[in-house]
């Protein structure tokens, strides 16, 4: 029970510790208006600790574990937003639709096998 | 009763997901994605009892607030294939440039071929990437915001839904072709698909997310400028 509950602690102090990179990293986006997002700032930030071995990976494993884990759960709250755009899909927009899902399916397919190209060429080319 | 309502709809995204995750594991076709089935019910739920967003996620952003850590957390996989990333990186920048030019361009000739205004033009350009960098590259070329939203869940969730199938169809199945094909075509949500695959994929999938994230916010607007 005291080792369940030493674990949970863990994974809170770590999680803890990540959202510190992502609130050093959206101050840093926001003071010098970088193009990407503060989530990724921290994530490279936090990449650099780790080469750095500044940060020892036992420090953020547990934690990064537990979040990865349940990556999917946590973009729910957001993609419940689409409900306040219902009347986009009826109509001239809904076309919009196969475009997008179209053009996605043109950047995974050719990046997928130009991807799977050059790691085979790579492996076996040499 | 404002905070019994928070804690109501907290409780019922995690339930939801618990049982989703559940059915997914019995049920592993791509279109049963927790995501995708947490979200369609949750819509319906919400529509029937007449709650509002706002109500909604009043419990939703405590689990809304864990994303951008989770996104941090991404360096984890990235450090651990460390030596697998320094290997490839050549493959790697090729396939994000790649990755990158055909989501604006694609998106770019099929709104224009079917006729849609600038406005849409300019969101639709940058739907591949995470919703921040989209709704930037949105406003900054007087784009919509609100609808580079949209676009980038259709991205998302439909590209981790038809990805293994589109693999199966064009023979995709080494680990940098499935992990920058979702990285740079269906950013976070792709990555978490990506994860199911194993580590060597997610690494390559969240390299390719944060990059092409880089590349589309530098690229997007420069290209609309060019082609206009």
């Amino acid at each position: 029970m005291s080792s369940q509950l030493n674990k949970y602690m863990i994974i809170t102090l770590q999680i803890v510790l990540l959202f510190g990179f992502y609130l050093v990293g959206g101050f840093l986006q926001t003071t010098f208006a970088l193009p990407v997002p503060g989530s990724v700032v921290g994530m490279l930030l936090l990449l650099i600790g780790l080469y750095l071995k500044w940060i020892p990976i036992q420090w953020i494993s547990k934690g990064s574990s537990a979040l990865l884990n349940h990556l999917p759960l946590l973009f729910v709250p957001v993609t419940v937003g689409i409900m306040q755009h219902l009347d986009f899909f009826s109509g001239k927009s809904l076309w919009l639709v196969p475009i997008v899902l179209f053009s996605t399916w043109i950047v995974m397919g050719i990046t997928g096998l130009l991807g799977q190209f050059l790691a085979n060429r790579k492996e076996w080319g040499k | 009763m404002m905070l019994l309502q928070m804690v109501f709809w907290l409780f019922i995204t995690i339930l939801l997901y618990v049982v989703f995750r559940r059915l997914y594991q019995l049920l592993p076709y791509p279109f049963m994605i927790p995501v995708l089935t947490c979200t369609v019910v949750l819509v319906i739920v919400l529509k029937s009892f007449d709650v509002s967003y706002d109500t909604y996620f009043s419990g939703g952003k405590w689990i809304d607030a864990l994303l951008g850590p989770a996104i941090v957390a991404l360096a984890f996989p990235l450090y651990q294939q460390r030596k697998l990333l320094n290997k490839f990186k050549v493959e790697i920048l090729a396939t994000v440039l790649t990755a990158s030019l055909l989501g604006i361009l694609s998106g770019y000739w099929l709104a224009i071929v079917s006729g849609y205004n600038e406005k849409i033009v300019s969101t639709i350009i940058s739907k591949n990437v995470t919703t921040p960098v989209a709704m930037e590259v949105a406003s900054m070329t007087g784009g919509e915001p609100a609808f580079a939203v949209i676009f980038v869940m259709i991205a998302g969730i439909g590209g981790a839904v038809t990805g293994p199938w589109l693999f199966q169809l064009l023979g995709i199945s080494n680990f940098l072709g499935i992990g920058m094909a979702f990285g740079g075509a269906s950013h976070a949500i792709g990555t978490a698909k990506a994860l199911e695959y194993g580590q060597r994929e997610a690494a390559i999938s969240s390299i390719g997310l944060s990059l092409c994230a880089l590349c589309v916010s530098i690229l997007g607007p420069i290209i609309l400028k060019w082609v206009s």
